[in-house]
């Protein structure tokens, strides 16, 4: 037989369980997986095609470039610039570990080696590593949720490397709003100086997802230095054939 | 002083001929040693300042700020011709061209390389010191020189093509084709790593600048006033907001290296302070005990104390002035010889490589000693000085002399 007054102490005590932490915050805390899954996630999913237009400013000269992107799992991407019309066609490919580039004006492939990895990506603030490495933040770091943030309204989280993974950056600091979409990032060095800062912002629908379409990166200590990145279009999970990361499909006339 | 007292004094001198011959020999021959040392430090000191400022630094740089931190490549100098042109009038100035430091990813297969574009100006480079002293050919529109390690790496051979990956100065994409003219192997370790040296308006062209260099170096027609210079040219209206050092301030880390050389040339010298007052001290001491009885009767006879400390001093000065002139002799002939045929210091260490990489160069062992007059001077007035100091004691000793007990010496 059952006791009737147990049970619903019971009841009471799921309730309070799933109750409490939302009497106790004004948002509740999100889970450090899913977030990290999701920003993982966010601008790629299992394939995608996209096309970027990036803005470089330098003291000298500010430059803007459009690009062609293709992605396919975490350590596939095909980037080809369409204009200006000076650099057009002029491609690089990752696939896994490794970097081409394609220079159509000498029609000449290079692999891209190991110590020229620091090295800006096209005069951009991006370096080549950001192109191989940025694989996932779920793989290389433990991350934990530092404090709330009221303005805008969401979630600081501290992302620490883990032991042995050897990478730029020893720390992120993350800020995700309530509806867990970044809206900053500060990516701190081995020597746990800030070495730049991405904003996101202009969050728009494409292709069906909701997302920050505009990222913003400024390496600290440089002024008037910034690259500006805004996604025009962008299709996910539509079908990009193995082929198109290939060496020989980097060199064909596209 | 009387005519006698120089006349007493040389007799004197000659009187025990073996032991003044022994004290002019002693006194001679460090003479000679010092100044063989010197004429090789001085070698060594021009080596090293000409190893230093021939192929890289010069005597002075212009820079535009902050590009030796960062190496920015957007930190130019602009109107680059016109103050090369305006420098190469000045007449204190041997020489100043411009040069371009440019990070590329270089290829000859697929395989890409990481290097540095040097721009130069190939005539001003290839002076008997210079960066391209030794090199086969010059830099020309589309041919590269190569770094010998770079080239041995990269399995890069005269006549080759390479591709050329960098950044214009204005964010554009530079790339090209360059053909490698010759390999070079240079006094810079970093050249002979790292880079791909290319004529200084195409490397203009490559990477999209108008008339602009990150360095212009400048060699001085006296080395010596380099800094002198460098101050000067610091005050001049084009340079202004640029930074113009010379080699010293480029270079800390070298410039205690060239002054330990004369730090080496102060120890010798006090070593033959040493071995010219013993022997002058000694030779005048014994030769006044000998003659006590001589001075003892020079007193008597009404002589002053003070013509017989002029004595005594004359005597020794005589000695020394008479041993550093022939040691001086002998020193001059063994540079003399020497520079002529160099001087080896790799055989002195026993025929190991006739050259050493040390501070990122390559040093060459092989010395061409030199002198200077003042070199000569210095050590005549050093060896007369310790001929002053070390008749002191015998002078005084003899002035002392009562006459009667000198005479029943």
């Amino acid at each position: 037989m059952r006791d009737p007054g147990r049970r619903g102490l019971m009841s009471i005590l799921v309730v309070a369980w799933f109750v409490q932490p939302s009497f106790a915050q004004e948002s509740k805390q999100p889970n450090v997986d899913t977030v990290l899954a999701k920003l993982d996630d966010l601008y790629r999913s299992k394939s995608s095609v996209a096309r970027v237009d990036i803005v470089v400013v330098t003291p000298r000269s500010t430059r803007t470039m459009r690009v062609k992107v293709w992605t396919s799992g975490e350590d596939k991407a095909l980037i080809v610039v369409e204009s200006p019309s000076r650099d057009a066609d002029t491609a690089t490919l990752r696939v896994g570990e490794n970097l081409w580039m394609f220079l159509p004006r000498v029609a000449k492939t290079i692999r891209i080696p190991p110590s020229m990895m620091l090295g800006s990506w096209m005069g951009t603030d991006f370096t080549n590593d950001d192109l191989v490495k940025e694989s996932s933040l779920r793989k290389d770091f433990e991350a934990r949720i530092d404090k709330r943030s009221s303005s805008p309204a969401g979630w600081w989280l501290t992302l620490t490397a883990k032991p042995g993974v050897v990478g730029r950056w020893a720390q992120i600091d993350l800020l995700v709003s309530d509806d867990l979409l970044p809206v900053e990032e500060r990516h701190y060095d081995r020597k746990r100086r800030l070495a730049r800062t991405l904003t996101f912002d202009t969050v728009k629908k494409l292709s069906g997802r909701t997302l920050p379409t505009r990222i913003v990166v400024t390496p600290t200590g440089a002024t008037d230095k910034r690259t500006e990145l805004s996604y025009e279009e962008l299709a996910l999970d539509v079908d990009v054939p193995a082929s198109t990361f290939s060496l020989s499909r980097l060199e064909r006339k596209r | 002083m009387r005519a006698s007292t120089t006349r007493i004094a040389w007799r004197s001198l000659w009187r025990n001929g073996r032991r003044t011959a022994l004290a002019l020999a002693a006194i001679g021959l460090s003479t000679a040693l010092v100044l063989t040392f010197n004429g090789v430090l001085r070698a060594y000191g021009d080596w090293m300042v000409a190893t230093i400022t021939g192929p890289m630094l010069g005597d002075v740089q212009v820079h535009a700020p902050h590009w030796r931190k960062d190496r920015g490549l957007e930190r130019t100098l602009r109107n680059a011709s016109a103050t090369v042109a305006a420098l190469r009038r000045d007449p204190e100035v041997a020489a100043a061209s411009g040069r371009i430091f440019a990070p590329v990813l270089v290829a000859l297969g697929d395989e890409g390389f990481a290097a540095v574009v040097i721009g130069v100006d190939a005539d001003v480079e290839a002076h008997p010191m210079g960066l391209l002293a030794s090199a086969p050919a010059h830099p020309s529109g589309r041919g590269v020189l190569v770094g010998r390690k770079l080239a041995d790496v990269m399995g890069v051979r005269a006549g080759d093509q390479l591709a050329l990956v960098g950044q214009g100065v204005d964010g554009s994409f530079a790339n090209d084709l360059y053909v490698v003219t010759a390999l070079i192997e240079t006094p810079v370790d970093m050249v002979n790593r790292q880079a791909l040296v290319m004529e200084l308006g195409e490397t203009q062209r490559l990477f999209a600048m108008t008339d602009e260099v990150h360095e212009i170096v400048i060699r001085a027609r006296d080395s010596d006033h380099g800094t002198a210079l460098a101050r000067r040219l610091a005050a001049l209206p084009a340079f202004a907001g640029a930074e113009v050092l010379d080699w010293r301030a480029l270079a800390p880390e070298l410039v205690s290296l060239v002054e330990l050389v004369d730090v080496a040339w102060v120890f010798v010298l006090v070593l033959v302070f040493v071995a010219a007052a013993a022997g002058i001290a000694n030779t005048m001491l014994i030769s006044t005990f000998e003659r006590t009885r001589e001075l003892g009767m020079l007193l008597a006879l009404g002589a002053r104390p003070l013509r017989i400390v002029g004595m005594v001093v004359v005597e020794a000065l005589a000695l020394g002035v008479v041993g550093v002139a022939i040691g001086s002799a002998i020193g001059v002939g063994i540079v003399a010889t020497f520079h002529r045929v160099g001087f080896d210091l790799a055989q002195l260490t026993g025929g190991g490589p006739d050259q050493i990489s040390f501070a990122g160069m390559s040093w060459s062992l092989r010395l061409y000693p030199s002198l200077a007059v003042v070199d000569l001077v210095r050590t005549f007035v050093a060896v007369v000085v310790t001929a002053l100091v070390a008749s002191a004691w015998p002078a005084i000793r003899a002035a002392r002399l009562q006459p009667v007990t000198a005479l029943r010496a």
